[in-house]
């Protein structure tokens, strides 16, 4: 599959930089919390944050702070550029909290988020807490207006926010979040053999269910060794059962009939792929197996391999609950690294 | 506040259902609208690496509200879930401009889609409540909408952190809806 959707940006090179930038020590700690192993950036201020804090950062808009994360999005060179620019977390810190009150506490790793909110936006939206003469807000009935000019931040957004909008209550909500894992790809390849619905023959289609998805092949007419080929594509979330397959008969004027079932259990082929990480490291190698057994649908053991850099599996299933019927098909794992 | 919603697990398609999907970039405020259409309130939210899928009953009509992360690696997951779809609502952030070319070619990406050419589309151009946002006509213009073919569409201004505008929006959705659109 070449990718779907379009993006403008450049790539490869930048990740290396990016990923060299963030294993340095001072970047293993969000910037503002302190939580560990931030993932997360803001490219026009130079920190690299956690996903708590990242949901502020947001929050401000991007004349405040343009988020990205570093493992789910690409990266222009001009965003790359101006992280290696400010050169990390510590150096930021320096100027960005350089002129923290004695006493302040910052928020740590489990603080909530109206204590995130105020700290980021006292330092990044009001400047609060940089050195007066770089400061370039102008607050609101204080009276004092900072006029100088921050040259160590190139990339710094420099308007002024004169009016805040309301701070709204927030009740947290992130429990109602389906995480993914990956993306299934399942070529259903052809039936064998297939149950008879209609007078001589059948026009069979395959349908996959997982979670709450379902995907469909074409409708093969009057075959019981039908041929389809065809990709159909499955997201993973975090929680994943087993895909389960039905093949249907396609009738124009009733209900179409079923021609058998059987699940597919995903487990085997994802565990494989997360030991051995990326495939691209490995040649062609075996890294799995889906065993036969009394309570699956297999014909045989069913093989996980590396292919090419893809972590593939061929499956041989026999339909269950119908007379007869034999399906091929082939899967591929696309983990979304985060 | 007359909305009435619950969280539903089973897809049950009767006549006054309908499966939309809310897309946009990365933080267009896609999340903050889903919840604050489901709950009348202001969320905080954190990126969505996945979705999250809300039901909201307006107009008679009960809306299955599927909100997909927008992340650049994530927006091929996107089409995992545009079968059976009667609407798209596309989230863009009116005041993030250097990004709306972007948002302009996932968008008519999108409506290249097989699987979508019967969805009408609604646009908000959001974050309104933000200094530099662009109004619906230079959104509009941003988007190329006039290249939209054969297709009910409609932009609306909003402001998810105010409330502004998405209601207009579901309104013209449920008439559009409701008279054969889609």
């Amino acid at each position: 599959m070449s990718r779907p959707y379009v993006n403008n940006r450049s790539s490869q090179g930048n990740v290396g930089r990016l990923r060299e930038l963030l294993r340095k020590s001072e970047n293993r700690l969000c910037a503002d919390c302190g939580a560990p192993d931030p993932k997360w950036a803001s490219a026009n201020i130079g920190v690299f944050i956690c996903i708590k804090c990242c949901g502020v950062h947001r929050s401000l808009g991007t004349h405040v702070s343009k988020v990205l994360s570093v493992t789910l999005d690409e990266w222009t060179d001009d965003e790359v550029d101006s992280m290696v620019e400010v050169g990390g977390n510590s150096f930021a810190n320096k100027i960005y909290e350089a002129f923290i009150p004695e006493g302040y506490s910052k928020p740590g790793p489990d603080s909530c988020h109206e204590e995130r909110l105020k700290f980021i936006r006292s330092k990044y939206e009001l400047q609060e807490f940089l050195k007066p003469s770089l400061r370039i807000v102008s607050l609101p009935g204080t009276g004092r207006s900072g006029t100088g000019k921050s040259s160590l931040q190139p990339s710094l957004s420099r308007k002024i926010l004169d009016s805040f909008r309301s701070s709204n209550s927030s009740t947290e909500t992130e429990d109602g979040m389906v995480e993914f894992i990956g993306l299934l790809k399942v070529k259903v390849i052809k039936g064998t053999n297939l149950a008879i619905r209609d007078l001589r023959s059948s026009d069979p289609y395959v349908i996959l269910t997982l979670g709450q998805q379902t995907v469909q092949t074409q409708v093969v007419r009057s075959n019981l060794n039908p041929v389809w080929n065809e990709v159909l594509m499955l997201s993973v979330p975090q929680n994943f059962g087993a895909v389960k397959l039905r093949v249907y008969d396609y009738d124009t004027f009733s209900a179409d009939d079923i021609m058998g079932e059987a699940e597919v259990d995903i487990q085997p082929l994802i565990t494989s792929a997360m030991a051995f990480g990326d495939p691209n490291m490995f040649g062609n190698m075996q890294i799995g197996k889906w065993l036969k057994s009394n309570d699956n649908a297999l014909i045989e053991d069913s093989i996980i391999n590396i292919v090419d850099g893809k972590v593939k599996q061929e499956v041989l299933l026999k339909l269950q609950k119908v007379e007869s019927g034999d399906l091929e098909l082939e899967l591929e794992w696309i983990p979304l690294d985060q | 506040m007359g909305i009435l919603f619950t969280r539903m697990f089973s897809s049950l398609f009767g006549n006054r259902e309908a499966r939309i999907l809310v897309l946009g970039l990365d933080n267009a405020g896609k999340t903050t609208i889903l919840y604050r259409l489901q709950m009348g309130e202001v969320v905080s939210t954190i990126p969505t690496i996945g979705f999250n899928v809300e039901t909201v009953q307006y107009n008679n009509i009960k809306f299955q509200v599927w909100d997909l992360g927008g992340q650049t690696s994530i927006r091929p997951y996107w089409r995992c879930y545009f079968p059976n779809t009667q609407a798209i609502i596309y989230v863009v952030d009116s005041s993030d401009t250097d990004r709306l070319v972007i948002a302009k070619d996932e968008f008519h990406t999108i409506l290249e889609e097989e699987e979508l050419k019967g969805a009408v589309v609604l646009i908000f151009a959001n974050k309104q409540d933000l200094p530099g946002a662009l109004d619906d006509a230079a959104v509009t213009e941003s988007l190329e909408l006039h290249k939209i073919k054969n297709r009910q569409w409609a932009i609306f201004k909003t402001s998810a952190i105010k409330g502004e505008g998405l209601f207009e929006g579901l309104d013209w959705l449920s008439n559009t809806l409701k008279s054969g659109g889609g």
